[in-house]
């Protein structure tokens, strides 16, 4: 009570204090419950003390057992990325691939989507927090999609940034989903948070080592292949129903690639899929040393892995580097500090499309890749003479200074959080009709955090006591980019955009090699600061009833200056039913209820809306985004493409309840848990059409509600004992439920059509909106006919080969009117159920992953059946790939309209293209042998397991398509993502 | 006491810094607050204004197939978006044709053109640099700009909303305003404008002394409206109005001006060449958004060429629009036209307006501006400037309205005028047939793939009235586009088009 603050080392702020005693067996018996550690006496060290995060402090009776393996499970499986080792461990957490590329992005939801999605952008503002080590992960900025005519991959390296950690350094991952636990975290946690616990270092005066290590493969898929005379049949069934003479009207022309039988190049066989698909080779090594003492210790690891593609020779390779040092030079001064370094690399596929769409230009389309291998062979033989060098640097840092004096303590943190992206590309001319293309990407992203936690445990009885802490949080993001790309250069051989150097020559700093008027450069950046204070009380009575308020006030640069600060509360309450009716039963190893509901501040991802009614240097127009101004000057408008920002956009915040219990039974292992939650988020800007008199294709307007809600279960036990001998058969399945709706938009508007598609209140947000298919016509005379006006589509008469669309509102017009919402691409049930097997030192593992309720729009076979207006159409969905000539998918499912139709009989926006996407998987299947007891006497005191795995073994759906999986952020099979890979290995995990 | 006084020093210690640590000016974006303070705010509001009608006019390269593909003359190889506009199916479900229904971009032009006659005045004293003769000449500009968004939409759409202020306060949903109506008042805001235009930038014409925004003539010839655009809009406004003699005085100011605005009647061989007319910017695209190579304003889309061109002038295998021999030889259907002719054997005597004119595919080359005028074949970025009017299309404009009021040795000789720098022999009604026929098919040929044609056979049969189909289709509204299904849902305010209905 009489102690000076210590605050000389806060450098703008400090924290309000609170001063007072400790009590660590609180602290203890938290530790023990969230299996942080597997060695046992933690809390009677003090080293751990000093890593509980500010955020972390959480009234003891709400957690729950989020995950259902441990990391050492999931680690056997070797894969590189967040996302793959989180599918399916978790209820709750969706985690969705859009392709099987390894080190792509991909994607998190934690209960569901809470903001609808129309561009990759929007995906951005779904994406979970993900903290690692009290670290709060920063990401890349959609901010680069303005200057890209195409929503397919942001610029730069594009490496799936969340590939940063090792899970064999991983302690514990949790995914904190209700308001009891996310509150803490503030506004970024809005979308849930996926918690990383680092292993803490061996502090029992020895050292350990730890060798883990795999290797293993990513298997080649068998596919059918097809060529062009296969192509020409499928199109000569449409040319022989809706045509004479083979050409539909004067002007028609066949593609000339399939009008030569005799071109051996597309007619004659199609192997091309061997030099396309291949065998991937997987590894990974990590190895780790660990000691010192209880009062300073330290841990340093390194790691390497690789994850192999199918196709392409597509590769992810990442190196880490982990070291952490703890030391309490004084009783009552401990310190703590970790860097965590990554290099990513990536081989990406070769697709055209991609590239087309990175260099913004089309060549011409008249002759795709033919399906002959050595006709590909040539082609790949000048892709080799190209470069594409993809890397990314990540670096963690935590600077942790905690100081306690009797039970206050004062916790100071210094956070970064740095990555940046490097792309380097060039293209040989001999890809491109003669002209060859380099670009160049540099991006940054980056975050300091520096935070102040005071607590104050007080004692206020023999049986209870009031936890409160005050905290203060400053947050810096950054993004930036630097992105140049030319074209034509004077050969091939300089493959870098040189500039002249020499200051005195006229054109110093003008590009040597490539034109100046072919040389294109990008420039920027965005800034937003976060600030937040909270404060939060922990009532805790009789280790029976726990209550805990959490108020929270956060101002973030992002929001608008007359609304720049929100206020938030959130009250957890727990119950304790254990120690209240069974503290003497010995059924109940614990029991309990949890119940909580709080509000969070949502980011505005953008920093424009904080500025209000602005102007941006936007002119462009499609297919030309770039355009900066007009006769060589810089042009100002207001942002007509963007939409109109206007004042008074309050804060957006999120509602969220959640009830749940849980309880773990003595016998058989048994642990059940159960949690129900809606979440209503609300107030959300949305970029409504509107204003289009005046210029702009949207306004920014907020009052969009989203709400989620859903059910989460986890049970498991063990189905046989290991009391009936030797063998355990240990069984658990997580199943969330999840449904969204939308349940207001801006201005009390019941519907809005944006970027073909509805948001309609009281409907899904994922919803697609399509025409309901009935068949097709088959002569003109069946084509309805009211007071005179036969049935037309926006005025364009049906005629025989038509589709027979339903005519919702019966006026005998299909208009957009008759669009119907239906289905939904984020799955209404989601888990995982897994099956361990012990015997003796054996295990068997069996883990299945299932999404039901889900729907995919295959638009592939649309792309393929309307090849009429695809053929040649510069369209970026209508690029073929090497993979047209594969055999996907099945013809029989669609009726032989007219392709020609104005109609837009093959249109992708009709139910015919849609399919249940539900599937279960065989997700992995590992087998091990614990050496452990053989090798004893050799391992002094460690461990000895081996396994070997094999992944995504097997896939039962009904998706008529490839897989099931692999649908982009709009639920559309493209068609163009590779395949989730099926891969094996060995390993061995190796600790003394 | 003492604790409580250091949380509160603390406290505010903080929360001063945090104002500052949450005012973050963006590096993205320019806030109201930062705007108009500047002469260089005022060029880029002002130059803001023409990048967007750049942008109405070539985005989904709108100003050729409105006038030129929807007239049915091109053949379409492959593109159906392009075929169901040929073929009137302009309800198309096709997002090429949902584009061109849509009227944002125009009503883009005008907002900003709308702002900036309400905000530039401020800049004047906030930045002593800033001239109220310059603003005067601004203010005519974003109004020339804003009339030509008007008439260019009626030509479209014939009735749309009348929106003349900003309104950033209250975004009030209007009705369609009649056309006719509109038009008297694009005729009277161009009127208005012209006494603070001067005919050429930077060369000390009264309206504007000295260097305009301190640049010289050569970066504003060919790129900004002048007192001579202002006139040929209106010359144009008149003859869709048929209103004649107004299009005669119109055109009588820029025939007696344009060699003091630097203005030339253009010889064939520069109309044709890569680096010739359509090349850059100058003073004789009279009213013209230019592409400038040197300015990096090559493009990949939005020009005529990306419709036009193909194999062997650049490596595509198909054009997307083509004319067919047959009426190629129907137009050009005099023998020594320097533009296109052939001679009895059927060959032609160059390649400048068509080459391959005897293949599959012959191919409008009349404007192939690429890279930086040059005939490299392999790198489709061109650089071709959008020229909306040039002498040759006033002249025979005049022609026409003289024809029109009788005074048809006015009209022959402006129309030999024409035919004269092409190698053609002056007009004999023997040879040529109907003088307007004539006129017109003399526009037809000229005026080739510039966006004019459309309007043209619109006009053609308004004065000619002797083609039922057309006038029922006139009379219907057919001429018109129908409007968005986007804005309709926008604003319950907006009727479509009763033909589209």
């Amino acid at each position: 009570m009489k102690e000076k603050i210590p605050y000389a080392y806060s450098i703008s702020i400090l924290v309000v204090l609170f001063i007072l005693l400790s009590d660590n067996q609180l602290w203890a018996r938290y530790k023990m419950n969230s299996e942080v550690h597997t060695q046992t006496a933690l809390q009677d060290t003090v080293v751990p003390q000093l890593l509980d995060s500010v955020f972390d402090l959480n009234f003891k009776n709400i957690r729950t057992k989020s995950m259902v393996r441990t990391p050492r499970d999931i680690a056997l499986n070797g894969f590189a990325t967040i996302t793959q080792n989180l599918k399916g461990e978790a209820a709750g957490l969706y985690a969705t691939e859009y392709s099987g590329e390894p080190g792509t992005n991909s994607s998190i939801f934690i209960r569901g989507l809470s903001t609808p999605v129309f561009s990759h952008k929007d995906v951005y503002s779904n994406q979970p927090l993900v903290v690692l080590d009290d670290i709060p992960l920063i990401g890349t900025h959609p901010f680069s999609y303005m200057i890209q005519a195409y929503d397919i991959d942001r610029i730069g390296p594009e490496n799936n940034l969340l590939s940063n950690i090792e899970l064999d350094n991983i302690a514990a991952i949790e995914i904190l989903k209700d308001p009891a636990s996310i509150s803490v975290y503030g506004p970024m946690a809005v979308n849930g948070v996926i918690k990383i616990t680092s292993k803490k270092s061996a502090s029992i005066n020895k050292k350990r080592i730890s060798l883990n290590s795999f290797i293993g493969m990513s298997q080649r898929p068998s596919v059918t292949t097809i060529n062009g005379g296969y192509e020409n049949d499928f199109r000569k069934q449409f040319y022989n129903l809706y045509t004479s003479n083979g050409r539909y009207d004067e002007d028609e022309t066949y593609p000339i690639y399939l009008s030569d039988s005799l071109n051996n190049r597309y007619y004659g066989p199609s192997n091309w899929s061997d030099s396309y698909y291949n065998n991937g080779m997987n590894y990974g090594v990590n190895a780790s040393i660990s000691g010192g003492s209880k009062r300073s210790n330290f841990q340093f690891s390194l790691g390497n892995l690789q994850n192999s593609g199918i196709a392409d020779d597509t590769k992810f390779r990442k190196y880490n580097a982990r070291f952490q040092l703890d030391l309490q030079p004084l009783k009552w001064l401990f310190f703590h500090t970790s860097i965590n370094a990554t290099r990513l690399t990536r081989n990406r596929n070769k697709n055209l499309r991609n590239r087309y769409a990175m260099m913004s230009y089309f060549p011409d389309l008249g002759a795709p890749l033919a399906p002959n291998k050595e006709a590909y062979d040539d082609y790949l033989a000048e892709y080799d003479k190209s470069f594409d060098n993809n890397y990314s640097n990540i670096l963690e840092g935590n600077l942790a200074l905690n100081i306690q004096f009797g039970s206050f303590k004062l916790k100071s943190r210094l956070l970064v959080d740095y990555n940046e992206g490097f792309r380097d590309l060039f293209y040989p001319s001999t890809l491109l009709e003669g002209n060859n293309f380099a670009s160049n990407y540099y991006g940054y992203n980056q975050r300091l955090v520096f935070d102040n936690v005071a607590s104050y445990d007080w004692k206020l009885t023999d049986k209870s006591n009031l936890f409160l802490e005050a905290a203060n949080v400053l947050q810096w993001d950054n993004h930036k980019y630097n992105y140049a790309y030319a074209y034509k250069g004077v050969n091939d051989f300089i493959k870098i955009n040189l500039l002249e150097s020499d200051p005195n020559n006229g054109n110093y700093l003008n590009p040597t090699v490539f034109p100046r008027q072919l040389v294109f450069k990008f420039i920027d950046r965005t800034a937003n600061n976060l600030i937040s204070f909270y404060g939060r009380g922990t009532y805790n009575l009789n280790d029976k009833y726990t209550a805990s308020l959490l108020l929270r006030y956060d101002g973030s640069s992002n929001a608008q200056p007359t609304n720049q600060w929100i206020f938030t509360p959130s009250l957890s309450l727990g119950w304790n039913l254990k120690n209240e009716f069974f503290r003497d039963n010995a059924m109940y190893e614990s029991f309990k209820i949890r119940a909580s509901a709080g509000r969070l501040g949502i980011l505005n991802q953008y920093d424009n809306i904080a500025q209000g009614p602005h102007y941006t240097a936007q002119v462009g127009y499609t297919g030309n985004v770039i355009v900066p101004g007009y006769n060589g000057f810089a042009a100002l408008v207001r942002p007509y493409s963007d939409g109109w920002t206007g004042y008074d956009i309050p804060w957006a915040y999120s509602d969220h309840m959640n009830l749940g219990f849980d309880f773990q039974l003595s016998k058989r292992n048994v642990y059940f848990s159960l949690d129900a939650y809606i979440k209503q988020n609300k107030n959300q800007v949305l970029t409504m059409p509107a204003h289009a008199e005046y210029g702009y294709e949207y306004a920014i307007e907020p009052g969009m509600d989203v709400q989620n809600s859903g059910v989460e279960l986890t049970l498991s036990g063990d189905v046989a004992a290991p009391a009936s001998g030797n063998f355990r058969w240990n069984s658990g399945i997580n199943v969330a439920f999840n449904t969204n709706k939308l349940t207001a938009l801006p201005g009390g508007a019941n519907e809005v059509v944006i970027q073909d598609r509805m948001l309609k209140v009281g409907e899904r947000i994922d919803a697609f909106w399509v025409l309901e298919n009935q068949g097709i016509y088959v002569s003109d005379s069946e084509i309805p006919v009211v007071d005179g006006v036969a049935k037309n589509y926006n005025g364009i008469t049906f005629k025989a080969g038509d589709p027979i669309w339903k005519d919702q509102n019966g006026d005998n017009r299909i208009t957009t009117a008759d669009r119907v919402l239906r289905g939904n691409y984020i799955p209404k049930v989601s888990g995982s159920w897994q099956n361990n097997f012990f015997y003796k030192d054996f295990d068997l593992k069996l883990s299945f992953y299932f999404n039901l309720g889900r729907d995919i729009i295959n638009q592939e076979m649309s792309r393929r059946f309307d090849f009429i207006s695809n053929e040649n159409s510069g369209n970026i969905d209508a690029v073929k790939e090497i993979t047209y000539w594969e055999k996907r998918g099945d013809y029989s499912n669609y009726p032989l309209y007219n392709p020609w139709s104005s109609v837009s009989a093959y249109q992708t926006g009709q139910d015919l293209f849609m399919e249940n996407g539900s599937f279960l998987k065989l997700r992995q299947v590992s087998i091990g042998y614990d050496l452990t007891k053989i090798l004893a006497s050799h391992l002094d005191g460690g461990k000895l397991y081996v396994y070997a795995t094999a992944n995504n073994l097997l896939t039962l759906s009904n998706y008529s398509g490839r897989d099931p999986e692999i649908a982009n952020y709009l639920g559309f099979d493209e068609g163009y993502n590779m395949m989730i890979p099926r891969t094996y290995l060995i390993g061995f995990k190796l600790n003394f | 006491m003492k604790k409580i006084f250091y949380v509160l020093m603390v406290v505010c210690i903080s929360l001063s810094s945090c104002e500052k640590m949450l005012s973050v000016d963006s590096t993205r974006v320019v806030s109201d607050e930062n705007m108009w303070e500047k002469m260089e705010d005022t060029r880029a509001g002002l130059l803001g204004i023409y990048a967007l009608t750049k942008s109405a006019l070539v985005d989904h390269n709108a100003y050729w197939l409105y006038g030129e593909v929807r007239t049915g003359e091109y053949s379409v190889p492959v593109r159906r978006d392009l075929m169901a506009i040929s073929q009137q199916d302009l309800n198309a479900n096709n997002e090429t044709l949902e584009a061109l229904r849509n009227w944002r971009r125009w009503y883009a032009v005008i907002n900003s053109a709308n702002v900036f006659i309400s905000r530039a005045p401020e800049v004047l004293e906030m930045d002593d640099r800033y001239k109220q003769a310059n603003l005067n000449v601004d203010i005519a500009q974003a109004r020339l700009l804003r009339a030509f968004a008007y008439f260019y939409m009626i030509r479209v759409w014939g009735d749309v909303p009348l929106i003349t202020s900003s309104s950033e306060n209250n975004f009030v949903n209007k009705p369609r305003e009649n056309q006719e109506k509109i038009l008297a008042w694009v005729e009277q805001e161009l009127i208005d404008a012209i006494p603070a235009l001067p005919l050429r930038y930077s060369v000390d014409e009264p309206e504007q002394l000295g260097n305009y925004y301190n640049e010289a003539q050569s970066r504003w010839d060919g790129a900004i409206a002048t007192k001579i655009a202002a006139y040929a809009i209106l010359a144009h406004v008149s003859a869709w109005q048929g209103n004649y003699p107004n299009v005669a005085s119109y055109t009588a100011f820029i025939m007696d001006n344009y060699e003091k605005a630097n203005i030339n009647y253009t010889a064939t061989s520069s109309l044709t060449s890569p680096s010739g007319f359509f090349f850059d910017k100058h003073s004789s695209q009279m009213f013209a958004f230019p592409g400038v190579w040197a300015h990096l304003e090559g493009a990949f889309t939005g020009n005529i060429e990306e419709l036009t061109l193909a194999t062997p002038v650049i490596n595509k295998t198909m054009p997307d629009i083509y004319l067919t021999k047959e009426t190629i030889v129907n137009v050009f259907n005099e023998a020594k036209d320097e533009r296109f002719s052939i001679d009895t054997l059927g060959k032609p005597l160059n390649e400048d307006y068509f080459r391959n004119f005897n293949g599959r595919y012959p191919i409008l080359s009349k404007i192939k501006c690429i890279q930086g005028g040059n005939t490299d074949p392999t790198f489709q970025i061109f650089t071709s400037a959008l020229v909306f009017t040039r002498l040759e299309d006033i002249t025979l404009l005049r022609a026409e309205a003289l024809a029109v009021l009788g005074e048809q040795n006015g009209g022959i000789d402006l129309l030999n005028r024409i035919r004269e720098n092409r190698g053609l022999p002056n007009y004999s009604e023997a040879m040529n047939g109907d003088l307007l026929d004539a006129i017109f098919l003399e526009r037809q040929r000229e005026l080739m793939g510039e966006g004019h044609r459309w309007y043209d056979i619109v006009r053609y049969n308004k004065i000619k009235n002797n083609d039922p189909d057309f006038i029922q289709l006139i009379q219907d509204g057919g001429i018109y586009w129908p409007i968005s299904e986007s804005v309709l849902q926008q604003n319950p305010l907006i009727e479509q088009n009763n033909y589209w209905n």
